[in-house]
């Protein structure tokens, strides 16, 4: 049985930690293991890559060599982390003076950078595992229609990531689709959430968003399922605001795909810790 | 405002670096499938009514590859520029171009040049000081970590700060803060 290192990165580890608690708890009922490491920021493939990519490689490199010193691979819980880890992988791999210059680097603080270990998105993992999902599940989903959204970085770029179809992802409906829930198709599917633009420019943050949202809701979805925290926390807190902006209502829940699972699973949604959302529950999931 | 003229072939060099093959850039053919793809500029500025203040993929190519550092930095000097900064790295354009250019790469290079001049967003400066001072893009705060207790989760290992320093410093990090 493989023992993965958990990755759950800066923002479901230290501001929205109810999505690692429905990723555990599904981990442990599909008999996946993992183990701690003080792995440091991934870094954001949005944030420090754009402000210097060397440092973004560099740490990067750093955290992979914390894998590699236990010989585990990484499960990553979130989009941005998986993309930087893979990002970094591949690109050392395939390019002999980047990967010479950060191991020039790490070499200052005694490290050495290899390249033997693999990196999986938590949704891949689930994937391999559908057969444990299914037997677990003790509460079939049927009278949910939700949307997915998968997220850029689930999927692309394609030579990093090598998960699924880049602009009609597939993977997270067929996980969701275990559950019992149906999934509804809407045509803004591989849209992104407008996550990095909305820093330096949250009008065309808004407005990516809304183009988003206004297409779930043409669907008919009771809840977005999403499998990264950036993307849920877009998607959770931002609805407000676009709904001010264009002065019109968002008010669409979230669930991890994890919470979904979960609540599947017969776990209660105290355990899960699902009060901590900001867009309400509305009645669909209510009465799961 | 009329396009500045002035080549920066130092800058040039870099954009010609960002592909393990140098060649490849040179391939683009002005498709514009790119921006056509392109969440941003969808919204942005629909009409490319003025050059200098669209969010247009495939006149960011172009204008890097011919070395016209002060167009891809918006007006030069301007922080948080729209271009290169209103990317929101979806990677929908590399996804789509029939050359397989890394657009957005290219695009995370001139963010990279204005960061070094200073010019980055407030929200990636804070990010990057957040992460040399702690380790991690979001630190430790103590409700959280009551939270997790509560919750019955591990605490978040903690990484080694000095090491992730050392590192940053290193490569001159700290010096752009």
């Amino acid at each position: 049985m493989t023992e993965y290192k958990m990755f759950q990165g800066c923002v479901i580890g230290n501001r929205v930690p109810f999505l690692e608690a429905s990723s555990r708890k599904v981990l442990e009922k599909i008999g996946v293991q993992v183990s701690d490491a003080p792995f440091a920021c991934c870094p954001d493939p949005t944030g420090m890559k754009s402000f210097d990519s060397t440092a973004w490689l560099a740490m990067g490199a750093l955290n992979l060599c914390l894998a590699e010193a236990e010989g585990k691979p990484i499960i990553s819980l979130c989009n941005g982390c998986a993309n930087t880890l893979r990002g970094v992988k591949y690109q050392l791999k395939h390019d002999s003076n980047k990967m010479e210059a950060i191991n020039k680097e790490l070499a200052k603080i005694g490290k050495e950078y290899k390249g033997s270990i693999d990196v999986k998105h938590f949704v891949d993992v689930l994937k391999d595992n559908l057969g444990g999902i299914k037997s677990a599940i003790t509460k079939q989903m049927s009278n949910l229609k939700v949307a997915v959204h998968p997220g850029c970085h689930y999927m692309r770029p394609t030579e990093w990531m090598e998960s699924d179809d880049p602009l009609r992802p597939k993977n997270l409906k067929e996980i969701v689709a275990a559950t019992g829930a149906n999934v509804v198709d809407y045509d803004e599917l591989a849209l992104c959430c407008g996550n990095a633009v909305a820093g330096p420019f949250p009008e065309h943050g808004d407005a990516i968003l809304k183009q988003k949202l206004d297409s779930i809701k043409k669907a008919g979805a009771d809840a977005i399922i999403v499998n990264c925290p950036a993307c849920f926390q877009r998607l959770d807190t931002a609805q407000r605001d676009v709904s001010k902006r264009y002065d019109s209502e968002y008010n669409v829940p979230v669930l991890y795909v994890t919470e979904l699972i979960a609540l599947a699973m017969g776990i209660s949604s105290e355990d899960i810790g699902l009060k901590n959302h900001r867009v309400r529950r509305n009645t669909a999931i209510e009465n799961l | 405002m009329a396009l500045p003229l002035s080549i920066d072939f130092e800058f040039r060099k870099l954009i010609m670096d960002v592909h393990i093959s140098s060649e490849k850039i040179k391939y683009c053919y002005q498709c514009s499938r790119c921006t056509d793809n392109c969440p941003v500029a969808e919204v942005q500025n629909p009409f490319y009514k003025e050059v200098t203040n669209s969010f247009d993929p495939r006149l960011i190519v172009l204008v890097t590859l011919l070395g016209y550092k002060d167009v891809t930095m918006a007006v030069a000097g301007t922080k948080a520029a729209l271009i290169p900064w209103g990317c929101t790295v979806c990677d929908t354009c590399d996804t789509v171009c029939p050359q397989a250019i890394e657009v957005t790469e290219i695009i995370a290079l001139a963010k990279n040049v204005t960061s070094g001049a200073g010019l980055a967003p407030d929200n990636i400066i804070s990010q990057a000081k957040a992460i040399f001072e702690n380790g991690k893009a979001i630190p430790p705060q103590p409700a959280i970590e009551r939270r997790r207790e509560q919750m019955g989760l591990p605490a978040v290992a903690a990484p080694d700060v000095n090491e992730v320093q050392t590192l940053l410093k290193n490569i001159g990090v700290d010096k752009k803060l």
